[in-house]
Order: C-alpha cells, then sequence, then structure tokens
C-alpha cells in the first residue's frame, strides 16, 4: 500500500468521525402553526354568566318559618306577590324583594315559595328566580298543579 | 459613452428563526387558556337576566334544548337517568356545581323535572344566561 493511498484513507475517517446526526426541524414551525389553527377553531373564550341557585336543605321547618316565608307565583307572563296574590311587575318585584332585606335573616326566614304553572316560559321563570337569588333569597320550588 | 449604472440587487431577509419557538409558545397558551367547545351541536337559545354576574365554569353541564331534550355534557340523557348521571359525575369533585342552560322558550313542564332531579342528585345549580342591560 502507498503511502498516499493510507493518508486518503485516513482522511476519509476523520471525516466520517464528525458527521453529526440532526434531526431536520424545518416543517416543525408549520406542525406548530397548524396546532395554533386547530386550537382557535376549537376553543372558546366565552365568559359564562349567570347565578348560583339556592336550595333549602332537607331539614323541617318550624310553624314561625313557615308563616313568614314569601309566596311568588307564576303564571303565564304574570307574577302573583306574597299572600294577596298580588299583581307586580319584574321592577315591583325587586323592590318588593329588597325591602323584606332577605340577607339580614337566618336560613329558615330567607326561603322564598315560588309556585309555577306548567305554561311558564324558562325566560320568566329565569328572571324571576335570578331577581329572588339576587335579593338572597333561598328558593323552594313548588309546582302550581301540586300546590293547588 | 455613459455608463449603464448596475442595479444594486437587494435581497430582503425576514428572519424566520424564531417563529418555531413563537408558535410553540402559543400552542401552549392556547392549550392552557382555553376551554373546549363540547356542545356546540346543542342548540340552546339563553335567556336574559339583569340579575346575573360573569361566573367561573364548572366540569358538569347539562342543556335542555328547544324540543326539551336533555343533554350531559354534551351527550343525550333521558330525565330519569340524569339524577344517577350527574351524581357519578360530581362525586370526589371539590366544586359539585352543575351548569344548568335552558332554552328560554321552553315551557315549565318539560324543564322542571330536570331542576327537581339535579337537586336529588346533591349538585349546586347554577343557571346560566345572558346579562341583560338594563
Amino acid at each position: 500500500m502507498s503511502k498516499d493511498s493510507l493518508s486518503a484513507d485516513r482522511m476519509k475517517a476523520r471525516r466520517e468521525e464528525r458527521r453529526v446526526a440532526g434531526i431536520d426541524v424545518t416543517s416543525f414551525s408549520d406542525i406548530a402553526f397548524l396546532l395554533i389553527v386547530f386550537f382557535i377553531l376549537a376553543t372558546t373564550f366565552e365568559k359564562v354568566a349567570g347565578n348560583r341557585m339556592e336550595i333549602p336543605s332537607g331539614a323541617p321547618e318550624t310553624s314561625e318559618a313557615k308563616q313568614k316565608q314569601l309566596t311568588i307565583n307564576i303564571r303565564d307572563e304574570q307574577i302573583l306577590y306574597g299572600e294577596k296574590n298580588r299583581k307586580v311587575s319584574m321592577e315591583e318585584l325587586r323592590m318588593e324583594l329588597a325591602k323584606e332585606k332577605l340577607t339580614e335573616r337566618n336560613d329558615e326566614m330567607r326561603m322564598v315559595i315560588l309556585e309555577c304553572s306548567k305554561t311558564v316560559r324558562y325566560e320568566r321563570y329565569y328572571q324571576v328566580v335570578m331577581a329572588i337569588t339576587n335579593a338572597g333569597g333561598i328558593l323552594a320550588l313548588v309546582d302550581y298543579e301540586e300546590s293547588k | 459613452m455613459r455608463m449603464k449604472r448596475r442595479k444594486r440587487k437587494v435581497s430582503i431577509l425576514v428572519p424566520i428563526v424564531s417563529m418555531g419557538d413563537i408558535a410553540f409558545l402559543l400552542i401552549i397558551f392556547f392549550m392552557l387558556a382555553s376551554n373546549f367547545v363540547k356542545e356546540a351541536h346543542v342548540e340552546v337559545e339563553k335567556a336574559h337576566s339583569p340579575d346575573i354576574e360573569k361566573m367561573t365554569e364548572s366540569k358538569v353541564s347539562v342543556k335542555v334544548d328547544r324540543d326539551g331534550a336533555v343533554w350531559l355534557q354534551g351527550e343525550p340523557c333521558p330525565v330519569e337517568l340524569l339524577e344517577s348521571g350527574v351524581q357519578a359525575l360530581v362525586e370526589g369533585l371539590e366544586d359539585k356545581t352543575v351548569m344548568l342552560t335552558i332554552d328560554k322558550d321552553l315551557s315549565h313542564e318539560l324543564y322542571g323535572d330536570v331542576m327537581l332531579e339535579l337537586s336529588k342528585a346533591g349538585a349546586e345549580i347554577a343557571l346560566v344566561g345572558i346579562k341583560e342591560e338594563e
């Protein structure tokens, strides 16, 4: 073997040693942008609005509390307030509930009995329930048909 | 003789080396900050009220559409099975709130039972709607 061919072989071996295994990352950004598009389309940033409804516990109520409990009746679009079933608008209902100062009472006395006929639209029901909850009342749900 | 001036060729290079990093950062942001739309197929027109506030979303959701069909976590669920279904979902959860969304035109005949079943399941009900400006 000649001297020249020996040095050429050595050079070749050195060159092979220097080769570094590399991962092709050219398409990484494309993949990343595709994922971003997916996330933008598949997600929502909508904030939910609502109110938590307080429902009474199963504890028995005292007769005194029963007497002082507020009753609200919804018949179709009409709101009937109190024992005398006085017809009130939504605004008047809010004012009446504020006058009761429900937040200052104990749990038993905060109870509001809500009677509802079967034809009541949910939006009307929702407005009344939210007004009661906002005023600090605890809801006791009663079906109008059952209460008759 | 006039010499024609050679126009200098200026190649504009936008550095895009960091684009991949930025994209992955954006992905992480979207993954952490977003909620997936599981119930996009359920059509519910929300009720309006001025007495509501913005609230944090809970993990369990029940929807009642305009036909009175009940959907639990985006899957159809008969009213009779709602109590057990919700119980199984809220079990072990710290926040037992169920987000209840009902179509605004539905009659009490159809949504009354849903509310009753949810209260029987021991869940705290949060009624979802749209804030109406007075």
